[in-house]
């Protein structure tokens, strides 16, 4: 047994960390680091670079534009570019309708929409969810009608992340009302969010952003070209691509960053004349999550080792997720616990690029209750803790 | 033994539910955070009408000579409507202190506070100094007949809306003064919490105050400042129980209209026995404010100590829980700022850090 990275690993970690130091802009880094939102153009700025250097969809297969590396080399990548303040790029296009595209997509998709993903150029939205379909998406009642060449989409899509800059929108839509499970009606199919009857409405979420938002489909004529693959199979693409949150979903590299970010806040507090990191109290919260994630980190790379093995990872996905999202919640809130009364003055725009007013505490205090209050949010998208515990219950206990 | 409220507590409480429910629902709340704004004169007028400003007060400034289970009452539909007004800051701590040490030369001060014409908001904390509200970096010097006062008071709680401050500084060990807002070399940085009450950063920089300013002797008030400190801390314990059964309300009404999988969600195992976990907390909540509301005015100060304590501690953790849970048993609604409860999950969390956090209260009560 070896637990370190081999040599090979190593050297790629140098070569991640090389190209991060020159090529990630000074403003994008600071905006990361500061853990403030970053604006539209610097997510595209960001994404375009790393599409220039071949990265920016390292997963996808190689005649495709993928990188060939394997998972644990992801996962190095995923920690480096935390570690150094790179955002990552978002998953939307990437990672869910890319594979999507490649798997069960034509020449014709594939020619058109692949190079402005790897590109960043065109900003893909999600549309999933809707107001009465969470947990239970399959019931989902957003309706596409077949109409000559085209579909006519009505209905409302729901949790749409920054969807307020989307291009398109790939979207779950049911074509056959009259199937015989929920399951077999749906299709799926690509939207440009120009066409009329296209409606994005804001939600603005307690820690006072706007990443999310309604999308409402009011008679949208979208050319049938757009269906990807074939009608009615539209679930069997979506579990596909939801499978495809594996890699990373544990968010081990944002954790560590995280912890990194705690200890300094609670070096920097004072408790009583002592920096707070030496309260003992506090310390055992501390090396509590610390030994969480020291686990969840080491849990993470087996899986991913089986993975590059060829193994079934079965339901050890959703292991990753529930514990990921707990310890990363637990980060955010020690970060707010050891920021004090100063978690409480209400500063959501803090350290957002060209945010300028005066800050009350430092921005690490300003920040930590909205991130406190946005991170509830991971134990419930992307299937919520429950309905992890109900795959695992089913495919590891049979009910 | 009674865990009962006297006909006149039930009244006050009746009253102040029907001035609330006429005139302050989420909708206008949500409008008044919009507004940045943690006071409006209309309601406050309003509210001092009902004599809730004057409660605690002593009958000699034309108060009603209230308890401290009077205070939780009211605290309690504060914190059940998500009210931002600076009631605990100003009747309960710093209408507290102007009591006990202000003398004759306050007892004005007092009166116009009973009538909601005058606010006060007391700052005890530092920056750097964390929960403790005996940290002592602002000093004050004599100088001529006066005092000089230097230094910063951290988060404030209604220092927004307060005509004068009382801090505390050093002369000698730990004293308060009156402050103007408004005196030369007080800089007051305003902003709203994160539920939308509001609070200030006030820094002094070599303030001039009269001698009368000093309250009680310099050096002597310690333990004032402790006891005015539990008295706020029983009153948002109070007011986090009011939020807590309007959170239950929400997340009840939730679990059994929301339908996922053909059923509502509350008849999931699952989430019914998350929820029941929640109601069990609740009771030991609601039982340990109502000790500390008993205990707040204890003359024994060991006793007062403990149970607030002991309060503070308990439900500051049983507001975590119901703030993650009932968000989690929403699922994403709850997320919204548009639906009421992220703003109770934000009042708890502000309640729970001032006036000691859930650690500060834990170690003072394992040290009594």
């Amino acid at each position: 047994m070896e637990l370190s990275l081999t040599e090979a690993q190593v050297a790629f970690r140098d070569e991640v960390v090389a190209f991060l130091s020159d090529s990630l802009p000074e403003d994008i880094k600071d905006t990361q680091k500061q853990g403030g939102h970053l604006s539209k153009e610097q997510m595209q700025r960001w994404h375009k670079i790393l599409g220039d250097k071949g990265w920016s969809t390292p997963l996808w297969p190689e005649e495709h534009g993928g990188t060939g590396w394997s998972p644990v080399e992801y996962a190095i990548f995923d920690e480096e570019c935390y570690r150094l303040g790179a955002p990552r790029v978002l998953p939307f296009s990437v990672s869910m309708l890319g594979p999507v595209l490649i798997n069960f997509g034509n020449d014709k998709q594939r020619e058109r929409f692949l190079p402005g993903i790897r590109s960043g150029e065109d900003w893909w939205a999600q549309g999933f969810s809707e107001p009465g379909s969470g947990s239970d998406l399959a019931s989902l009642k957003t309706t596409a009608v077949r109409d000559g060449d085209h579909y006519i989409i009505n209905g409302q899509k729901t949790w749409t992340t920054l969807g307020q800059h989307g291009d398109w929108i790939f979207c779950l839509v049911r074509t056959d009302a009259d199937a015989a499970k929920p399951q077999t009606g749906i299709s799926f199919i690509l939207v440009d969010m120009k066409t009329p009857g296209v409606e994005v409405r804001p939600i603005i979420t307690l820690d006072g952003s706007h990443e999310v938002n309604e999308v409402w489909f009011t008679d949208v004529k979208v050319p049938a070209e757009n269906l990807v693959g074939q009608e009615n199979m539209g679930w069997t693409y979506a579990k596909f691509l939801l499978q495809n949150e594996r890699i990373g979903i544990a968010g081990v590299g944002q954790s560590k960053e995280q912890l990194v970010g705690l200890k300094r806040l609670a070096a920097a507090e004072k408790k009583n004349g002592q920096p707070l990191i030496e309260d003992p109290s506090f310390k055992a919260k501390l090396s509590e999550v610390e030994i969480e994630l020291r686990a969840l980190d080491l849990t993470n790379k087996r899986m991913l080792v089986e993975t590059e093995r060829g193994m079934d990872p079965g339901p050890v996905s959703s292991m990753l997720k529930i514990r990921g999202s707990e310890v990363a919640q637990r980060l955010y809130e020690l970060k707010m616990e050891a920021s004090g009364l100063y978690a409480l003055p209400f500063q959501p725009e803090a350290g957002d690029a060209g945010w300028n007013d005066e800050l009350v505490g430092s921005l690490a205090q300003a920040k930590s209750a909205p991130h406190y209050l946005n991170t509830r949010k991971i134990s419930i998208y992307g299937g919520s803790n429950e309905i992890q515990r109900g795959i695992i219950s089913k495919m590891m206990l049979g009910f | 033994m009674n865990f009962d409220y006297s006909e006149e507590q039930k009244m006050l409480v009746q009253s102040l539910e029907r001035t609330l429910a006429k005139s302050y629902d989420f909708e206008t709340y949500r409008a008044q955070i919009a507004d940045k704004t943690s006071h409006d004169p209309a309601l406050w007028a309003s509210l001092a009408e009902l004599g809730i400003m004057a409660m605690p007060l002593p009958e000699s400034a034309g108060g009603f000579d209230g308890d401290h289970t009077d205070i939780a009452l009211i605290s309690a539909e504060l914190g059940r409507r998500l009210v931002p007004e600076p009631y605990v800051s100003n009747v309960v701590i710093a209408a507290y202190i102007l009591g006990e040490l202000g003398g004759d030369a306050y007892t004005e001060d007092l009166s116009a506070i009973g009538m909601g014409e005058k606010r006060f908001a007391a700052g005890f904390y530092e920056p750097g100094e964390r929960h403790n509200p005996l940290a002592l970096n602002t000093k004050a010097e004599q100088s001529g007949d006066g005092w000089t006062l230097n230094g910063h008071k951290a988060v404030v709680l209604g220092a927004d809306t307060a005509g004068s401050f009382i801090v505390s500084a050093d002369a000698g060990g730990a004293s308060l003064f009156v402050v103007p807002a408004d005196a030369d070399g007080v800089t007051v940085r305003k902003y709203q919490l994160l539920d939308g009450r509001g609070a200030a950063d006030i820094v002094l920089n070599n303030v001039t105050v009269p001698a009368n300013a000093l309250l009680g002797e310099a050096g002597g008030a310690e333990d004032i400042i402790l006891e005015a400190v539990d008295r706020g801390a029983a009153a948002l314990v109070a007011d986090s129980v009011g939020a807590i059964e309007e959170v239950i309300e929400l997340t009840k009404d939730y679990l059994r209209t929301r339908t996922q999988f053909g059923r509502p969600i509350g008849s999931f195992q699952v989430l019914a026995h998350r929820m029941v976990d929640l109601l069990v907390e609740y009771e030991q909540a609601k039982s340990m404010s109502m000790e500390a509301s008993v205990e707040a005015t204890n003359e024994s100060g060991d006793a007062r100590k403990k149970a607030v304590s002991a309060a503070k501690a308990k439900v500051g953790a049983v507001s975590r829980k119901f703030g993650q849970e009932s968000i989690q048993l929403h699922g994403g609604i709850g997320m919204t700022d548009e639906y009421a409860l992220g703003s109770y999950v934000k009042r708890l969390l502000v309640n729970e850090t001032l006036f000691g956090d859930t650690d500060y209260h834990l170690e003072r009560y394992g040290q009594l």
